[in-house]
């Protein structure tokens, strides 16, 4: 087992301020969907540990394939704001043009794969790049990401057992948040959520092994914890693949469709011991990389500094109309041509 | 030599030429496929380009989008087509719309090979012509060949292209033999195939039953164009137009079932832009409204009876 975990304490502490800039940017996003000047939104609040370690633990060959809940990866991964930006409130700058939702990114250039609505659609995918990258014996391994629901799914399954059987290069990140929309991971017989998965059926990490892989269970609150495992393992993914379930709890709702009052009460509030935020706090105070005048600062700075990017962004022009019949094919069929007269 | 050569050296040609090619699928590498269109493809390649894979069509799929994102050009053979479902969430939500959605960050060059429509006596599952699933998804190119040469020529501009193509091989058409050169060569996908020439009507066909269409015309002596679409969508307008202004009367014949199949759309476009060429009704010609019965196959499949009887009816229209 490689152990490349070292990191410097600058890095530490801007993985710190990314943290809290997207707490902060969680907020208003949120808040910018009810004021209506976003159609649709996902919030982030609880995952934001998670975010930032997967992104610190990246290196430029390393191939990220998120779902579309990991705003705080590309932030820390360092893709350029405006991308981010336009991307998120579907300006004329979007390089997908608004097709897509918000925080469905797609950033080829920076080996990250374009985020997918269907859960848990990107993960055969995901195993066929770290196919590729095994073919042609390039540097780096895949790490894809999704949630606890996704690991229902049939396509998880199937990928962890080609990526089992090919022997791939290949991180699976669960985020588990103890929610698919109002369904806990495994209901407790009240049908709320449980925090002592230790004592549940469900262990997602032990489904590793029956695809002849590893997997385990880390503390997903606390972002240098996150950041070393991911590290290890995407080292260690240079010999076959590996599972980690990160154990947190989604604190706002699932999107901007959702009221969790109706199914749930909240177990992890804003300011508690395990809110990712407070969590993260502590351990940079025990290492002694931060105190409380730098969070004060730090929180000034980011919460003038999100106000004024989406103050930016949300009044930035969307595409233009017509653009929506390009790129369909490389060379779009007659028929797409005429419907252009359609478009008024 | 047969489709299944023909389609075999287009195959060995494409990955002599370009080591990006990957082929992957269930018994496709030791067993050269179950109708051994990569037969010795293994044996020259090696495993990690001819991949027996795990039974799981989503996989499949899925793996070979994941390769062709990553800068190969990845062929899957999905068995039989009556077995794709199970991808089916991958090619729709996935491979089709990739491009679009991401405005060309992502393109997806692959080409999906699967067996398709009857000829093998294979029951509700091993003989359907799913064409449909594929040509009603915005994003696809769904090319089917009819002979040897078309075959091959049409799967090595299907490997050219820089969008996904579902490849559909009708099956009953896989023993046929034709003149098919070594050489690499290639078929525009987007033009049709002007099989024969004539004035009375127009019978627009494709895949499995241009062979019926063809020995038809021939035995009874009928003057009529017969259109081999070759690819289903985006189809060839011009040469149906072209041919149905002259003719004035026309017959589709496909084997899959007849309502909301290719040939609805075909006869709502005549209809739209040459009503006034049009001397008789639209016809159709095609498999019945029902799965694929086993024993009685035979009374699924358009014949030449009921393509005689619909070719007079439109020849006596008044
Ligand atoms: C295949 C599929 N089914 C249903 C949905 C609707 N849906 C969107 S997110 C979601 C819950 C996903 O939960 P999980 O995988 O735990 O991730 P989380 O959203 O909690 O981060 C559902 C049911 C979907 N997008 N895709």
């Amino acid at each position: 087992m490689i152990e490349k975990t070292d990191i410097g304490k600058e890095e530490l502490l801007t993985g710190y301020r990314n943290l809290v800039m997207e707490r902060f940017m969680d907020k208003k996003l949120l808040n910018a969907s009810k004021q209506g000047f976003l159609p649709f939104y996902i919030p982030l609040m609880g995952h934001e540990a998670i975010h930032i370690g997967i992104g610190l633990a990246l290196r430029d060959n390393d191939y990220f394939y998120p779902y579309y809940r990991d705003f705080g990866t590309v932030l820390q991964k360092g893709i350029p704001l405006d991308m981010i930006m336009s991307q998120v409130f579907s300006t004329q700058d979007d390089n997908e043009l608004g097709r897509d939702m918000p925080d469905h990114f797609s950033f080829k250039k920076y080996n990250i794969g374009a985020v997918i609505t269907p859960v848990a659609g990107h993960l055969t995918s995901a195993t066929g790049i770290a196919y590729a990258y095994q073919y042609r014996k390039k540097e780096g391994s895949i790490i894809a990401t999704f949630g606890d629901g996704a690991t229902s799914t049939p396509d998880f399954h199937v990928a962890m057992n080609f990526a089992g059987v090919y022997n791939l290069p290949m991180v699976f990140f669960c985020e588990n948040n103890g929610f698919a929309i109002s369904v806990p991971t495994y209901p407790t017989e009240n049908g709320a959520f449980d925090q002592t998965y230790e004592e549940t059926r469900g262990q997602i990490y032990k489904k590793a092994e029956a695809y002849g892989f590893n997997g385990i269970r880390i503390d997903g609150t606390n972002f240098v914890e996150v950041y070393r495992q991911t590290r290890k393992a995407l080292e260690n993914a240079k010999n076959g693949p590996i599972l980690i379930e990160a154990m947190t709890y989604r604190m706002g709702p699932h999107s901007t469709a959702d009221d969790p009052n109706k199914y749930r009460t909240n177990t992890v509030t804003e300011g508690s011991e395990k809110d990712p935020v407070i969590a993260s706090q502590k351990v940079l105070k025990d290492m002694g990389i931060l105190d409380d005048k730098a969070i004060e600062s730090i929180n000034d700075e980011m919460d003038k500094k999100s106000t004024d990017l989406i103050n930016k962004y949300e009044k930035e022009p969307k595409p233009d109309k017509h653009t929506i019949l390009d790129n369909l094919y490389e060379e779009n069929p007659w028929y797409i041509d005429e419907e252009k007269g359609d478009i008024q | 030599m047969t489709m299944v050569k023909a389609l075999n050296s287009a195959l060995d040609n494409a990955m002599e030429k370009d080591d990006s090619i990957i082929l992957l699928g269930e018994d496709v590498g030791i067993d050269g496929g179950v109708f051994r269109v990569t037969d010795g493809l293994l044996n020259k390649y090696g495993k990690s380009r001819v991949m027996d894979t795990p039974l799981a069509e989503l996989g499949i799929i899925g793996f070979g989008i994941g390769m062709a994102m990553e800068g190969l050009k990845a062929i899957p053979e999905i068995q039989f087509q009556d077995f794709l479902y199970t991808g089916m969430d991958q090619i729709i939500n996935q491979m089709a719309k990739l491009r679009y959605r991401t405005n060309g960050d992502y393109t997806l060059p692959m080409v999906l090979r699967t067996p398709y429509a009857g000829g093998v006596h294979g029951g509700p599952y091993h003989s359907q012509s799913g064409e449909v699933y594929f040509t009603h998804t915005q994003g696809l190119t769904v090319v089917t060949p009819s002979n040897p040469y078309d075959a091959k020529g049409l799967l090595l501009s299907s490997i050219e292209l820089n969008d996904p193509v579902i490849f559909l091989e009708p099956k009953r058409s896989y023993f046929i033999k034709g003149e098919v050169p070594e050489d690499y060569y290639k078929i525009d996908l987007r033009k049709a195939n002007v099989v024969k020439e004539g004035d009375d009507l127009t019978i627009i066909t494709y895949g499995p039953s241009v062979p019926l269409v063809n020995n038809t015309v021939n035995k009874n002596n009928v003057n009529a164009d017969i259109i081999d679409l070759r690819t289903l969508n985006p189809f060839d307008l011009d040469t149906i137009l072209k041919s149905v202004k002259k003719t004035g009367k026309v017959l589709i014949v496909h084997e899959a079932p007849k309502m909301f199949g290719v040939g609805a759309e075909l006869a709502a476009t005549i209809a739209e832009r040459a009503i006034d060429y049009l001397s008789a009704p639209i016809l159709r010609v095609t498999g019945l409204d029902i799965p694929v019965p086993f024993a009685l196959e035979d009374y699924y499949v358009p014949n030449e009876r009921r393509i005689m009887e619909a070719v007079n009816k439109l020849l006596n229209y008044q």
